[in-house]
């Protein structure tokens, strides 16, 4: 744990629970405005987080500790795993810190966690949602991990603050191949962040729902946890695409000017991002759950081509 | 234009993309949807056969790309596409032997297989000096054989035939990649091509019934070659 | 130092033996008896673990020999750093387990049975030790045969109940298989090495060695229960008491994988084919395993098919090493095979965990089946938070140990990806995506196990009446919860004192962040968030109590994967409509039944027993049952030999 570490940790962790929100409420309103609504305000998830902070939490009486704990694990494990994508500045990793297959496994720990609170209450719909999450989320992981060993095929390495190190302050890609890799890492953000057409986020229907499902039974600060962390997930994910695809910004060496300079960039670059995806989801339908294997298995087809194409061509 | 890494990163892209057309092809259900994939992939292929034109300071391969455009990517797509209005078919929802998720798994396998049995045929050291025409043949078998997974494991006339295209646009992959085919055969295959999907055309609105009945099918349709005499 | 060692594990061995002893002199049905054999066990286990320790860490060989049996042949005791590594894993779940014990065997049954139980779970646990430190093959294989009778009388312990003759039955026949190959493999050895000793002057590269490995690849695949090879350990462990399938799941399971990396480190010289091999039976296991595991509704097969999987990881681990360690990658080879060997130790830990606390929650609801319980984590809190714990572990979440091992597997692979020539590139590749596969669905496997299992109402009676399990029935458990966390927490620490400097993230780092942040969140919200909070019911869709009958099912949790994994399931819909009218257009009655093929035991098991059984009926013509016939036969071949002799010599 040196200096430069700490001021990364402090750095990159405060910048993401600032922007993370911002980028959820973009995507909201990209959606309305393709649907010909208004939409909500940029800084609406700000204020929902903040109403749901002073609501009173409501628990089932067959609820656990799990469906207590379970928020505080969420939130905790999405600012831990802020500490492996670099965001602003990048400093030599310390005791592993960046690696990717634990990056993975943080974010799963809270996936657990929640599937366990979906089952906690006792309500049917926690159930189906608890199991869908877990079977979508078990069909791509092999989709996952192989685009991951893609990057660390082409990045040689396997710590994203490496990799960023390698790549920071180039205008494009570091390869051709990382502009594949960053097709599958978008459809594994929209997986991951359960988006149409995977899931839908806005709907409470039980026949479509797969995560609001599952959050159905929290209410009041433990539901604005669970968004946040939500949140910081999705603006996480984001950061490692455009650290695949827009290296640019990134600092390897601390300075105030510099700092501020790749936070408006990540601005930049993540509201780009966010407005694809906002667009993507107006121009899907949501797929029927059980043809969604099919989807997974066309990302799996593409990521293993990724690797097959760099390694063999 | 030269850059070598640029174009580079730009045939790898193409191949790729082309692949995911051709496991599109595999288990898209919308026939729509299958037919502007088939549409996707024969504008992959011009733009392939525009770079190495370009690459290589070759115009036959800039012929090549004009003519697959025309005929791949217009003349044959509006073909089809006036059968599916007609027939009023959508979608192509079952599958023989092989469901879409495995059938793309099978493609893995045949693609792999296919880069074995073709390092062991072609020279070792042909695929170390120009490792990309190599990937390039291999990915142009591999689509070859996948056309005929779609072939062999879709059920409909129209996503059979879908499927044929995209064995030959394995074939023409192939041919850019590897042994530069003659030019006069590309066309001729071409026109092949343009009269299969003529036959196909009739096949599909009127093998089931006598020649009368197809007639008044056909006229009942009013495909092209009865448009005139239909025109009051 | 050495003699140290040394008394220590004739120490340990012997209380062993005084535990098996103790309960067979004495024939009393007091509880004294049992107790007394049980702290001979739990000593035993401590001094086998301890013996271990030392040896472990510094990598010495303690060896002596105790008396000559027959020319050649002596009986030796041999403790190197590998089988040190056994002998741990043996010493700590043994002592867990004999905690666990003296709660545990005092349910149900017959006091003579119980202490028959103790007596043989100590003769168990001493030949389990005597196999793992065996300088020689006859040594070996006595104890080996000796593990394999005590099991299974252990797992017909409790005979009268339905179906335990049938998975005593299994268990007999494979295991006796496991034995047979493992002295066909060793007669093969002995022809090439001219020794019984277990360990040649240099490993052995010649076609007639390769024999020998693949008789005894077979012997242990058989006793690991390495699929298609396991289908008597879903039968014999949730059928055997639960403190037992904690010990064959935890530590029989782990000699088998013991003696398989002894042949490969120190027997044999194995070239690349071997290690796909042993790595393309790992993979297959590993994700049939936890695809069978997950939808398992019996709490204790869940757990049985979980180790098939685990078996699957160990065994692709040690496929690794020995591909890397062929294509000349000796750091690689040496991450792959300690990821194997941690993971080794990583499972006998959590899952005899696991198999404790499910033990308990059998003993307190008397049933297995998942669907009758829940809600026990109000009725019983530290069996749940021990269960959970066991959950994450074995789900390998960071940072308990599980995550760890499975790690260096990931690790290896990843940078395997980078050096190796395109067709094991490929291999890589596969191996690496159903890796992934398997453990995303070990988490939602455990999900449902721990949540169904735990959370929500009582799905029956047996479970509302359930109450918590007595104090050395958590103790036992809790020790293991604790070096769980422990050595994932301390791994990176472990490592470099065992003197290997591995490319892992240092998990006491991370476990400090995570803790670090929790504090954090905790303090923030708790400032600033309002702190009101209402219990209520939940909602039921406008009926008034919801009940355990409105609950998802373990059944109905895994139907997703079953439904996208039915090619593999081999599930059979089968849906069987009656109409009233000939147009069918008025159903009178729907007839519906899902079945499950049992792929294995139709296609491989019962064809394989056909055969055996018609070749049988070839012999049985023979066998008259009179005694003069017989001796007629024994006249004939001594006639036919004696001729024999004379012709050919």
């Amino acid at each position: 744990m040196n200096g430069p570490f700490i001021i990364f940790a402090l750095l990159n962790v405060g910048f993401v629970l600032l922007i993370s929100p911002l980028f959820m409420s973009l995507i909201k309103k990209v959606k309305a405005r393709a649907q010909g609504r208004c939409g909500p305000g940029l800084f609406q998830t700000y204020y929902t987080i903040a109403k749901l902070l002073r609501k009173e939490t409501v628990y089932s009486s067959a609820s656990s500790w799990v469906m207590r704990v379970t928020p505080y694990v969420c939130l905790s494990m999405a600012v831990v795993a802020a500490l492996f994508v670099p965001l602003l500045y990048v400093p030599e990793p310390v005791a592993g810190i960046g690696n990717v297959i634990l990056f993975l496994y943080l974010l799963g720990i809270a996936r657990f966690f929640m599937a366990l609170s979906g089952l906690d209450a006792g309500s049917a719909f926690g159930g189906i949602g608890s199991s869908r999450e877990m079977s979508l989320a078990a069909v791509i992981e092999p989709t996952s991990i192989v685009v991951l060993a893609a990057l660390a095929v082409v990045a040689r390495s396997l710590n994203f603050l490496e990799i960023a190190r390698d790549s920071a302050g180039m205008l494009f890609p570091v390869s051709a191949t990382m502009i594949l890799i960053g097709v599958s890492l978008f459809i594994i953000l929209i997986v991951e962040t359960g988006r149409i057409p995977v899931d839908n986020p806005e709907t409470h229907l039980e026949l479509t729902m797969v995560h609001e499902a599952m959050v159905l039974e929290q209410s009041g600060r433990n539901l604005a946890m669970i968004e946040y962390a939500g949140a910081i997930k999705q603006t996480l994910l984001i950061a490692i695409l455009v650290l695949v695809l827009m290296p640019f910004g990134l600092v390897t060496e601390l300075s105030v000017a510099g700092v501020l300079f790749a936070m408006a960039l990540f601005v930049v670059k993540g509201s780009v991002i966010s407005v694809i995806i906002g667009l993507f989801e107006s121009s899907m339908a949501k797929m029927r759950l059980f043809s969604l294997p099919n989807l997974f298995i066309i990302a799996f087809f593409f990521s293993v081509l990724t690797i097959f194409i760099e390694v063999f061509a | 234009m030269t850059d070598v890494s640029f174009v580079d990163g730009l045939v790898r892209f193409i191949f790729v993309a082309v692949l995911i057309t051709a496991a599109f092809l595999l288990s898209t259900r919308s026939l729509p949807s299958l037919l502007r994939t088939y549409q996707l992939q024969s504008l992959l292929l011009a733009m392939l056969a525009v770079v190495f034109s370009f690459v290589e300071g070759s115009a036959v391969l800039l012929w090549i790309a004009i003519l697959t455009v025309v005929s791949k990517v217009l003349v044959i797509p509006y073909f089809i596409g006036e059968i599916q209005e007609r027939i009023s078919i959508r979608r192509d929802l079952e599958f023989h032997y092989l469901a879409p998720a495995s059938s793309i798994l099978v493609s893995i396998a045949l693609i792999i297989g296919v880069y074995l049995s073709l390092g062991n045929i072609l020279s070792s050291a042909y695929a170390k000096v120009e490792p990309i025409f190599f990937i390039g043949a291999v990915i142009g078998i591999s689509l070859m054989l996948m056309g005929m997974l779609v072939i062999f494991s879709r059920t409909k006339a129209i996503t059979k035939v879908l499927g044929f295209l995209s064995m030959e646009n394995g074939v023409l992959l192939f041919g850019i990649c590897v042994t530069e085919l003659p030019f006069i055969i590309e066309v001729m295959i071409m026109i092949d091509l343009i009269i299969l999907i003529l036959l196909t055309t009739i096949l599909t609105v009127g093998i089931d019934s006598t020649i009368e009945a197809y007639n008044e099918k056909v006229r009942q349709y009013s495909l092209w070659t009865v448009r005139e005499e239909d025109a009051p | 130092m050495i003699g140290v060692i040394l008394y220590l594990l004739f120490a340990g061995l012997f209380a062993l033996l005084l535990g098996t002893v103790l309960p067979l002199l004495i024939r009393r049905e007091d509880k004294p008896v049992r107790t007394v054999s049980l702290i001979a066990t739990a000593l035993g286990s401590a001094f086998l673990a301890v013996a271990a320790l030392p040896v472990l860490f510094s990598a010495t060989t303690v060896s002596a020999t105790l008396w000559h049996l027959l020319p050649g042949i002596d009986f030796t005791v041999v403790l190197d750093r590998l089988s040190s590594l056994f002998l741990l894993i043996l010493g700590v779940v043994g002592l867990a387990d004999a905690i666990y014990s003296f709660g545990y065997v005092e349910h149900g049954g017959h006091p003579m049975r119980r202490n028959l139980l103790v007596s043989l779970m100590n003769l168990f646990l001493l030949s389990m030790g005597m196999v793992v430190l065996a300088g020689n093959m006859v040594q070996f294989l006595v104890f080996w045969e000796m593990m394999a009778v005590s099991s299974l009388f252990l797992v017909l312990y409790d005979f009268e109940s339905e179906g335990i003759g049938r998975a005593g039955l299994f268990y007999a026949v494979m295991t006796q298989l496991s034995t047979v190959f493992l002295f066909i493999g060793f007669i093969l050895l002995y022809g090439e090495t001219g020794t019984f000793a277990l360990v040649p002057a240099s490993p052995l590269a010649s076609p007639g060695a390769l024999a020998a490995f693949l008789c005894l690849f077979l012997g242990f695949s058989v006793k690991a229960g390495v699929i298609p090879f396991h289908k008597w350990l879903p039968y014999a462990h949730p059928a055997s008491p639960s403190n037992i399938s904690a010990l064959m799941s935890g530590v029989m399971l782990k000699v088998a994988v013991y003696g398989l990396v002894r042949a490969v480190l120190d027997i044999f010289a194995l070239d690349f084919t071997s290690g796909a091999v042993i790595l393309l039976f790992g993979i297959t296991s590993a994700i049939l395993g936890i695809i069978y595991a997950y939808k398992e509704t019996d709490i204790k097969g869940l757990l049985a098919y979980s180790s098939i999987e685990n078996i699957g990881i160990i065994f692709s681990g040690i496929g690794l090493a020995v591909i890397f360690s062929d294509l000349g990658m000796p750091e690689l080879s040496t991450l792959s095979l300690l990821a194997a060997l941690f993971h080794s130790f990583n499972h006998a830990l959590f899952k005899s965990l696991l198999f404790m606390t499910a033990g308990s929650v059998v003993a307190a609801t008397h049933t297995r089946n998942m669907e009758e319980m829940g809600g026990l984590v109000h009725r019983m809190p530290f069996t749940a938070g021990l269960f959970c714990t066991g959950a994450i572990a074995i789900a390998a979440f960071p940072p308990l140990n599980g995550f760890v091992g499975e790690l260096m597997l990931f690790e290896s692979l990843f940078f395997g990806l980078q050096v190796v020539d395109p067709l094991t590139k490929v291999l890589l590749i596969f191996a690496l995506s159903l890796f992934a596969l398997t453990g995303a669905l070990a988490a939602a496997c455990f999900v449902k196990a721990f949540g169904i299992t735990f959370l929500a109402h009582p799905r029956s009676d047996r479970a509302v009446h359930a109450e918590e399990a007595c104090r050395s029935m958590l103790i036992g458990p809790a020790i293991l919860a604790f070096l769980c966390i422990a050595t994932g927490i301390g791994s990176f620490q472990i490592f470099s004192a065992l003197g290997y400097d591995l490319p892992l993230p240092d998990m006491l780092v991370v476990g400090m962040l995570i803790v670090v942040t929790l504090g954090a969140v905790v303090l923030v919200v708790r400032a600033t968030a309002s702190r009101e909070t209402r219990v209520t019911e939940t909602w039921g869709c406008g009926l008034l109590s919801q009940n355990g009958r409105m609950e998802y099912t373990g059944t109905g949790y895994s139907e997703p994967v079953v439904t996208i994994f039915s090619s593999i399931y081999r599930t059979e819909k089968k849906i069987d409509r009656t109409w009233l009218d000939p147009d069918r257009a008025i159903v009178a009655g729907t007839r519906a039944g899902i079945s499950l093929i049992k792929f294995f035991e139709e296609y491989l098991y019962l064809p394989v027993a056909r055969g055996t059984l018609a070749v049988s009926s070839l012999v049985q013509i023979f066998h008259a049952g009179t005694l003069d016939t017989y001796i007629l036969y024994i006249f004939v071949s001594i006639v036919i030999l004696v001729l024999g002799v004379g012709w050919f010599i």
